[in-house]
Order: C-alpha cells, then sequence, then structure tokens
C-alpha cells in the first residue's frame, strides 16, 4: 500500500492542496492534445512506430508522475503562511419550545432552550478539536434560570485507519440521542423521556475513549471517564423539584441528572468505564448497546461510622432503529442501578427524594414520510414511553405529600405532588424545511401525572 | 486503590495513521482496474448548473467536476462534500451505460459518522443510474447516528448522477 | 485533646470574670457547659453590665457547633452565615470580643479598659506567654487577640463540637432510635408534616461530615413579642431596679404606622457590624424585606437551650413545635380540632399584647407593614390545601414524637450507658423505656 498521504489532492480545499491539484492537471492535460494527435493527423503508422510513440509517452508519463511526486513532497515554494481560520470549522444548533399544559393553562411556558455553538479545529491531518458551548434559556446571569454550558470540549486523534481517541469532555456513546441531540435527529418537541431521565441529556464526561469501527459494521467505543457525586444529593427539596413536564426535563431532578458532574471541579477520585458497540452493518438498520459504570462520590456519611463503600452506578441500554423506506423506527430499553443506597437513605427517613437504587425505562417510535419535495419532509410520529426514575429503593422510600401542596414560593402555587415515573404516548410531527431546519408540534399525554399532559410546539435548527 | 478500573481492557493500539482511505490512484486501480483513464476535466455553464441543480434537487458550489473518462466507456469522478463541517472525499465509478459501479470513500475526518465508509452501505448505490430516486430514506437507507454524512453523501452521487446526465451522457437528439 | 497555647489561654480568659466592669461576669456566665453554652438563668435574655442589672436584648445563644458557621456571604441572594443571631460579625473571633465593650454586657468603655483589667487579672501572665507583652500598648490589637483566644478556644476544644449525641450513635450505626424517635426524624423531615430539614438540615453536610441540622440562612418566621424583654415595653427600664435603658437603641427607621418604638428586626437591625469589625458585613438596614429575619441556629443540643428562638419567647421545645404548626390556623376555637393549642390564652393565640389579651396584629413583634417578609409559603406554615388549611401539619402525638426525635441532638450518650444517658436529659425530654421507672 502506497503513503496514504499522497493524491488525497481533491479533498481538502486548502490553498497548497489547491495548487498541487491544478499543478497536476495542468500536467496531465498537456499530454492530452499528445494522445489525441497521432489519429486526428491521419497519417498511417507502422505498429512499431505507434509501440514507439506509446514508449515515449509512458515514459513522458513517468517523467510527470515524478515531477508531480516532487510537487508534493516537496514544501511549496515560497509558502505563505496557511491561514489559522482555514482550519477552524464552525457550527450550531438550538432549538426553541412552546409548551401548553392542557389542564393548567396557566404554566403554559416559551423557552429559547438552548442555543449552541460549535468551534471545531483542525491540527492536522490527523489530530482535531471539537467544542460546543451552550446557552441554556436565552439568558445566563445570577437572576435568570439560564446556564452558560461547555457541552463539549476534546482532542480526536486518528490511532489508526479504523481507530481514534478522544481526549477531554466528551459525550457519552449511550442510546440513541445523546451523541446526536441536535434538534433536527428527534421526534417530537423534546427529546424523549426515557434519553433524558434514565440516560442524562446532554450527558458528557470528561476523560479518553477509543473508537473505531470495522468493515463488518460493527462499531465500538470504550472509555475511562469521571464519575457520578452524590455528595449534593437533596433528599428533601424545599419544594417539589418539578411541577410540570417542561419543569421535568429541566429540573436536572432524575438519579442521573443530580449527580453527573460535568466535568465542573468534578471529584475525580472514582474513575467511570464504559463500553458501547453498534452493528449498522445492513444499511437503514441499526442495533446497539452500552454500558456504563463507575463508583460515584458517595453520599456524605458521619466519619467512623459502619457505612458500606461508596454507591456504584451502573447503566445499561440497548436500541435499535430501522428504518425500512418511508418509516423510521426505533426501540430503546435503559436501566440504571445505584448500591449501598440503603444506609443513606436510611439515614433520611421520611424524605420525598431518597436515592432509588434502580431506575429504568423503555420506549417505542415510528415516524412515517408522509410527503417529501426538494429538501422539504413532513414525518408525523407516535411514541410510547415508560420511565420511572425510582423503580427501587432501598433503606427508605419515598415520603410524598397527598393532596395539593405548595410548588414554589408563590402564595396560591399548590398542586399534587409529582411521580417519578408515567406512561406517556406522544403523537407529533416533524416538518422538515430543509433537512437542517425544522418545525415541530406534538400531543403528550401522561397517564400518572395527568397535570403533564401538554401540546408543543417547537422550531429547532442545526447547521 | 480507590481509583478501580474493570471493564476495560485496553487495547494496545499502534499508530499507523491514516484519514486517507484511498489515494486517488487506488481508488483508480481498485474501480477500472487495468483500464485508462483520462482526465475530462469539466466547468460547468451557468445553464448546465441551473439543469443539474433542477434535477438534483440541491445547489451546485463547484463548478469544476474532476471526471476520468474510462477505455471501457465508464466513468470515474471525484467529489467532495461536507459531513458535518470537515470535507468527505469520494469516488463514483460509472459504467459505459451511466450506472453506478462503485462508490469509494477516498477521505474521512469527521469524529462522527465514519459508518458511511462500511461496505454495505456503500453497496446500496451500486447498479443506480440517473433514473434513481436517490434520495435518503427512500432508495438509500440511514445509518443511525451518520445522517449528516449519510444524507450529504447521497446528495452528492445525485448531483454527480445529473451532471452525468446533463454533460456526460449521450444526449438525446 | 492538648489545645494548643492560644485556646488554653481563650478557656482561661472565656471563664475570666476579672475583664468585666462588674468582676462578677465571663463569658461562662451566660455560656454555660452543661447547658450547650446558652444561659442557665431562665431569662429570656440575661443580665449585665457593671452592677448586673441592665437586661439584654436578645437570648444568649447556645456556642455549641458555631466554629461551623461559615462566614457571612450573600450566595445567590440568600443571605448565609455569619455570627451573632443577624450574622453581624465577620468571625467568631469578632463576635468573642463584643460582650466585653458592650454596655449592658460585660461593660468595659473600651479595649483600653479590658487592657488594664487584662493587666489587673489573673491570666496576664498566660496572656504574654501566648502574644507576649509589646502588644498590650495596642488595645486595639489586645482586644483583638483576646477575640482570637476565645475564638480558638471554641473552635478547638471538644467540648463545643463532640457530635457524641445519641443521634450521631444512631448516624454511625452504633445505636438504635426507639420507634417514636425514628417516627419524630421522619416527620421532622416529611415535607407535608414538619419539613423542619428544610432549614435544619438533617444530612450530612459537606466538611463536618454531620448533619449540622442548619443551612445557615435566614428567615422571618414571626415569632411573638415576648414581653418579658425589658427592652420591649414603652420607655423601658431595668425589670431588677428599675434603671431607665438608655442603650435600647432608638430606632428612626421604622415604617409609619409602627406600633412600638423599638422592634429587633434581626439582620436588618438595629444592631449591626462592631466598628473594630475588619470585615464588616453589608448593611442591610435599609433593604426593608430583610426585615425581621433571623440566622437559622443548629438544632443540636436544643433540649437544653431553653428558652427558644432570638427573644426567648417559649420556655419548652413543645411550645416552640405547637406553635410553629399552628401559626397560620385560623385562631377560633371551632376550628380548631387540635384544642390543647391554647397556651397563652382561651382564644387561641400564641401572640398577645402587653396586658395578655389576645393581640390583635398577628406577627406583634414586626412593624405591620414588614407583616409580609413573613415565611408563610412553606410547610408547617401553610396548612395542607387539601384538608381545608384548617389543620395542623402535626397532630398531638406527632409534636410528642418530634420533640422526642429533638432530644436525640443533645450530646454525651454513651452507647455502653444508654440508661445513664436517658436520666440526664432535661425534663422536658420523654423518659425512654431504657430508664426504669421510678
Amino acid at each position: 500500500m502506497t503513503d496514504p498521504q499522497t493524491d488525497s489532492t481533491m479533498i481538502r480545499p486548502s490553498l497548497r492542496r489547491l495548487l498541487q491539484a491544478a499543478g497536476l492537471g495542468t500536467a496531465l492535460l498537456a499530454t492530452i492534445p499528445a494522445l489525441a494527435a497521432e489519429p486526428a493527423a491521419g497519417t498511417p503508422a507502422s505498429e512499431q512506430q505507434t509501440e514507439q510513440k506509446i514508449k515515449a509517452l509512458e515514459q513522458q508519463l513517468d517523467a510527470l508522475k515524478a515531477q508531480v511526486q516532487q510537487i508534493q513532497s516537496a514544501p511549496a515554494p515560497a509558502p505563505a503562511p496557511p491561514s489559522p481560520l482555514e482550519n477552524i470549522s464552525f457550527w450550531g444548533y438550538g432549538e426553541a419550545y412552546y409548551t401548553h399544559p392542557v389542564h393548567d393553562g396557566s404554566r403554559s411556558q416559551a423557552d429559547l432552550a438552548r442555543a449552541v455553538f460549535g468551534i471545531g479545529y483542525s491540527f492536522g491531518p490527523h489530530t482535531r478539536f471539537n467544542s460546543e458551548y451552550e446557552v441554556e434559556h436565552a439568558i445566563s446571569s445570577a437572576d435568570d434560570p439560564g446556564e452558560f454550558e461547555v457541552e463539549q470540549f476534546y482532542i480526536n486523534q486518528d490511532l489508526t485507519r479504523w481507530a481514534s481517541m478522544n481526549v477531554g469532555l466528551f459525550l457519552i456513546p449511550s442510546g440513541l440521542l445523546n451523541q446526536h441531540h441536535e434538534p433536527t435527529n428527534f421526534y417530537g418537541v423534546q427529546r424523549n423521556f426515557v434519553e433524558t431521565l434514565i440516560i442524562p441529556s446532554t450527558w458528557r464526561e470528561g476523560g479518553v475513549s477509543f473508537q473505531g469501527d470495522t468493515d463488518i459494521g460493527l462499531s465500538w467505543n470504550l472509555g475511562v471517564t469521571t464519575g457520578l457525586s452524590f455528595a449534593g444529593w437533596d433528599y428533601a427539596p424545599e419544594f417539589p423539584q418539578y411541577s410540570t413536564a417542561l419543569d421535568l426535563e429541566n429540573s436536572g431532578a432524575a438519579p442521573m441528572q443530580a449527580s453527573h458532574q460535568e466535568l465542573a471541579l468534578a471529584n475525580a477520585q472514582h474513575l467511570s468505564q464504559f463500553v458501547a458497540l453498534n452493528y449498522n452493518g445492513i444499511p437503514g438498520f441499526n442495533v446497539g448497546a452500552s454500558i456504563f459504570t463507575g463508583e460515584a462520590e458517595k453520599v456524605p456519611a458521619p466519619p467512623a461510622s459502619d457505612y458500606p463503600g461508596n454507591q456504584r452506578v451502573t447503566l445499561w441500554e440497548a436500541h435499535t432503529r430501522w428504518q425500512p423506506g418511508r418509516f423510521d423506527l426505533s426501540a430503546l430499553y435503559a436501566r440504571g442501578t445505584i448500591s449501598n443506597t440503603a444506609a443513606p437513605n436510611s439515614q433520611n427517613p421520611g424524605t420525598p427524594n431518597p436515592i432509588p437504587s434502580l431506575f429504568y425505562g423503555y420506549y417505542a417510535q415510528a415516524a412515517y414520510t408522509a410527503w417529501q419535495h426538494a429538501g422539504q419532509r413532513i414525518a408525523p410520529f407516535v411514541r410510547w414511553e415508560l420511565y420511572d426514575m425510582g423503580a427501587r429503593y432501598a433503606g427508605a422510600s419515598p415520603t410524598l405529600p397527598s393532596g395539593d401542596v405548595p410548588l414554589s414560593e408563590t402564595p396560591g402555587d399548590v398542586g399534587p405532588y409529582p411521580i417519578a415515573r408515567d406512561h406517556v404516548w406522544t403523537y407529533g410531527v416533524n416538518y422538515y424545511l430543509t433537512p437542517n431546519v425544522v418545525l415541530k408540534a406534538d400531543y403528550q399525554n401522561f397517564s400518572v401525572n395527568r397535570q403533564f399532559t401538554r401540546v408543543d410546539l417547537g422550531l429547532g435548527l442545526n447547521f | 486503590m480507590r481509583a478501580r478500573l474493570f471493564l476495560l481492557p485496553l487495547a494496545v493500539i499502534s499508530p499507523a495513521y491514516a484519514t486517507t482511505y484511498l489515494s486517488l490512484a487506488q481508488a483508480q486501480a481498485l474501480m477500472f482496474p487495468h483500464t485508462l483513464l483520462t482526465p475530462d476535466f469539466i466547468t460547468l455553464s451557468d445553464a448546465q448548473v441551473g439543469a443539474v441543480e433542477k434535477i438534483a434537487g440541491s445547489r451546485v458550489i463547484n463548478r469544476e467536476v474532476r471526471v476520468w473518462r474510462a477505455a471501457d466507456g465508464g466513468w470515474f469522478i471525484t467529489d467532495g462534500v461536507f459531513g458535518k463541517h470537515e470535507l468527505i472525499g469520494y469516488a463514483v465509478a460509472l459504467d459505459a451505460k451511466g450506472t453506478i459501479k462503485q462508490v469509494e470513500i477516498l477521505d474521512y475526518r469527521e469524529s462522527y459518522g465514519g459508518e458511511v465508509r462500511m461496505p454495505a452501505w456503500r453497496r446500496q448505490f451500486v447498479g443506480k443510474d440517473d433514473h434513481s430516486s436517490l434520495t435518503l430514506d427512500d432508495d438509500i437507507r440511514n445509518i443511525s447516528g451518520a445522517t449528516l454524512s449519510c444524507t450529504h453523501l447521497t446528495e452528492g452521487i445525485k448531483r454527480l448522477m445529473a451532471i452525468y446526465a446533463t454533460v456526460l451522457a449521450p444526449q438525446p437528439g | 485533646m492538648t489545645l494548643s497555647p492560644a485556646a488554653s489561654l481563650g478557656e482561661a480568659l472565656f471563664h475570666d470574670t476579672s475583664l468585666s466592669a462588674s468582676g462578677q461576669q465571663s463569658c461562662g456566665t451566660c455560656h454555660v457547659a452543661s447547658r450547650a453554652f446558652a444561659a442557665d438563668d431562665g431569662r429570656a435574655v440575661p443580665l449585665g453590665g457593671p452592677n448586673m442589672d441592665l437586661p439584654g436584648l436578645r437570648n444568649a445563644p447556645s456556642l455549641m457547633y458555631s466554629s461551623y458557621t461559615p462566614a457571612f456571604k450573600l450566595v445567590g441572594g440568600t443571605p448565609t452565615g455569619g455570627f451573632f443571631r443577624d450574622g453581624r460579625a465577620s468571625s467568631l473571633a469578632v463576635q468573642a470580643e463584643q460582650p466585653l465593650i458592650t454596655p449592658f454586657e460585660m461593660a468595659n468603655a473600651d479595649a483600653a479598659e479590658v487592657v488594664q483589667r487584662l493587666k489587673a487579672g489573673p491570666n496576664l501572665a498566660q496572656f504574654e506567654s501566648v502574644y507576649g507583652s509589646e502588644i498590650l500598648n495596642d488595645p486595639d490589637k489586645t482586644l483583638t487577640a483576646i477575640g482570637r483566644a476565645i475564638a480558638a478556644y471554641e473552635t478547638e476544644s471538644p467540648e463545643f463540637h463532640p457530635f457524641s449525641s445519641k443521634y450521631d450513635s444512631w448516624a454511625a450505626g452504633r445505636a438504635t432510635l426507639s420507634p417514636q424517635e425514628m417516627h419524630g426524624l421522619a416527620l421532622f423531615n416529611n415535607p407535608n408534616k414538619g419539613n423542619c430539614t428544610a432549614c435544619h438540615v438533617s444530612k450530612v453536610q459537606g466538611a463536618s461530615q454531620h448533619a449540622l441540622f442548619t443551612d445557615f440562612t435566614y428567615d422571618n418566621i414571626g415569632v411573638p413579642r415576648n414581653w418579658d424583654i425589658a427592652a420591649n415595653h414603652p420607655n423601658p427600664v431595668s425589670d431588677v431596679d428599675g434603671v431607665p435603658l438608655t442603650y435600647v437603641p432608638r430606632q428612626t427607621n421604622l415604617p409609619g404606622g409602627s406600633e412600638y418604638a423599638y422592634y429587633d428586626l434581626g439582620l436588618c437591625g438595629p444592631l449591626g457590624p462592631a466598628a473594630n469589625d475588619p470585615h464588616p458585613r453589608t448593611d442591610f438596614s435599609t433593604v426593608t424585606s430583610l426585615c425581621g429575619v433571623f440566622k437559622v441556629p443548629t438544632l443540636r443540643d436544643i433540649a437544653l437551650t431553653s428558652p427558644y428562638f432570638h427573644n426567648g419567647v417559649f420556655k419548652s421545645l413543645r411550645e416552640v413545635v405547637e406553635w410553629y404548626v399552628t401559626r397560620d390556623i385560623n385562631n377560633n376555637p371551632a376550628n380548631n380540632p387540635v384544642p390543647e393549642f391554647n397556651p397563652y390564652d382561651p382564644v387561641g393565640s400564641f401572640y398577645h399584647a402587653i396586658d395578655g389579651t389576645p393581640d390583635p396584629y398577628q406577627y406583634n413583634d414586626l412593624p405591620v407593614d414588614y407583616n409580609a417578609n413573613v415565611n408563610i409559603f412553606e410547610v408547617p406554615y401553610t396548612p395542607p390545601v387539601a384538608q381545608g388549611g384548617q389543620a395542623p401539619t402535626l397532630d398531638s402525638a406527632e409534636i410528642d414524637d418530634v420533640v422526642a426525635f429533638l432530644c436525640t441532638l443533645t450530646d454525651g450518650y454513651d452507647p455502653d450507658h444508654p440508661a445513664a444517658y436517658d436520666a440526664s436529659l432535661p425534663s422536658q425530654c420523654p423518659q425512654s423505656t431504657a430508664t426504669p421507672a421510678p
């Protein structure tokens, strides 16, 4: 096999390579009239003569090839310093929602949920930097609900033809959405609940990962990262942590949302590991699974107490997606466990929010492209999902108030205490104006927390 | 020791670099073995751009088309499309009737979506021609998690087929 | 455990009555070890001054676990930490200096007078061995050194933070709580019952590795005015000898229509950072929304520190809990399903005027204009809507359970001798089954 560095001339639009391409093109073009000239002249020639000419041409070609290689290997004469801009890439995505709980219009909200910009820099053919920065809820300041977050910040280094390494803050390869969470990639105004509450979104950790794929379509990804922390677990929130479905997705109340650290001065005493496998060997069909496990920073305990060790968090999931023709069918199951919760939970009896030892969820979704034309596309979908953020508890069960309770400091803001599990039917439609701009609408019916049932409208874009 | 590791058999990976999967010469040799390829680079006229865009349903960014004519009457075309934000270089081989023989990825630099390099995905294009729909989720299946790469490559190949139909194919009349 | 030289000096100074103008008062006079370093005089506010006849303005707080209090700061706009009940001292050391130069306490006119007394007192040699004699030429520095020594004692000595309660033994897995105590803890935590943990946090917090039963924030809970405090009377005079109390702050910033000339409004005054505080906290005297807020105290050893609240208005824990759960319930007896919640008067109000009659103003220790500052949003103040807003969140038996749990926060539990502990608890605590009947 020849040096793979050569002859990639058509690909990178860098100035130097364009010059090289032009050089090669010109050199080759120069030979064409020579080839074409003979038959055009119409002069009969002996086979010998023809052979000689071909040999001569071959020599000419060889010389040209050598010339070309020289051009490519030699540094460009008087090289202009490459502009750093040439190696920068910039992208972004964002989404805005309107959500209207049908039973209580007063809790309707509109939100520029996230505006994300990404910056990449190519340090060379094998070393790339990717980063994404997110502003949540439009304004980030002490007096506003918004946050400014670094969502990804890592170096991607090629190791072999089929394997590369990430170092930094990157997304955990869990489920169908976490690594592909741009609004054009999912059906429904907001991400599904299973991949928000059971698999936290947008879930990233700091560390090292190795990933690659194979000719038969099996991709793999494994890594060592920072893990979770229960140091700040809130057993007794002053008010219910959420009172609408939108709150539920944003509140960070779910077990792993409440304990992931996002590399913000993360406790790194304990490292976690993950492995993910995906099979994409049949176009239009994907099946995959992942497992993440690690010891977490423990719930603070009195010194010299006979507590067992740290909590260990293990999350595994399996997913599949099948896109036969206009259909887009997917299903996912995710299940998480947290060990050693009995001791800290039993120290906090009577609280509404002990640490669960088991949480899980699953969904099945079907979408159908009903119409498409020139990049526009209308895809109605339906999704059924179940999530249970507290399927099992050790040591103490949640003590939930019955009846209406104050939901905030606002006088008269009362309602039922939310339950940590639900079955949700979502009916909706994604209308792609272009593959990168989508208008969405959906209706979500909750069967346990009925007050969450809502109508949503959304706008998403990705470039 | 607190930071216990398990689950992770750390593979020793030799640093043999490559994001260029095939050089131009390699691709040509692979797709047209023992066949003379003659460069026939073309620059699309305004009218041709209009016609191509109408057929392909996507914009022509680069009017320069790198085409080689094969001695057997087939065509070898290279092109580049953006995946998410890096260029994917690829080559398409057509037989003398303008039917796709083969698609190869030359160069891929994205952190995600590299699954388009899988033979199974690229094989979907084989046998398609300028009358094929060449639309993702229609006659071309998507790869979950590599949607952008799949979309843009499919678009690119459809555009090349439109260029073939507009410029390279024997024109009717 | 051996104390550092500074802390040993602090211990001596803590008990040194010669530093007071009366010659009879030290820190230890109002902060008695057997009462969790709160006062044992049963008074709402202690007496002091040159003749020990001047009543103070606030109840003497327990000093237990005070070294775990963070310095005052605004956490996302929420006042947190700081020393004294209003957080006006920037450190335990600055706090410890103040009683020495407060006219109705140890009553030195200034730092120089403190230095004079130190020089004449029994602890001079020990002081000089720690800080040298040069420093005595600078009274301000000497006073600072005294404060630091006392703070070192309060910080270093395990007497102030033994974490030896029955609750601690239980939390460490070395004791069991009785069913009543466990039930009390669950009610304490239950967001629809006591909801006490919302401020008196019962989970292990940060660096202390223990539950501290406070989040160090501030709240206005509208406690009743205590007429046992002389300063609360018009034309206040000493309840000992009738001397006029000239040191009661004259507030000029009270809103119009205020019933009384003096209100203790906590964070917004009338007391503020001391002149010698090197890091005075933010002045909140004009932040009217913070008028009436006081720092949430720890509940550790709370059974030992009667009377309760900054003004010592309640004598027992049972009264305190009764008041919490019935404060905002309509006081008409017809609507009160638990008639024993009427300790003060037949109309069922904890709020009474100077003559003992029911006060028409409920939150009578606040100017009417500041009533809106009172926390009425949380359980247990907010009666459950489901119950028509009329029933207290705890019934009589449940109040007993909460009090039983609070008693487990008393330090001094030896898992090997539980009966001795039960016997040592104050009479307001239930006598455990472990204690044999007499």
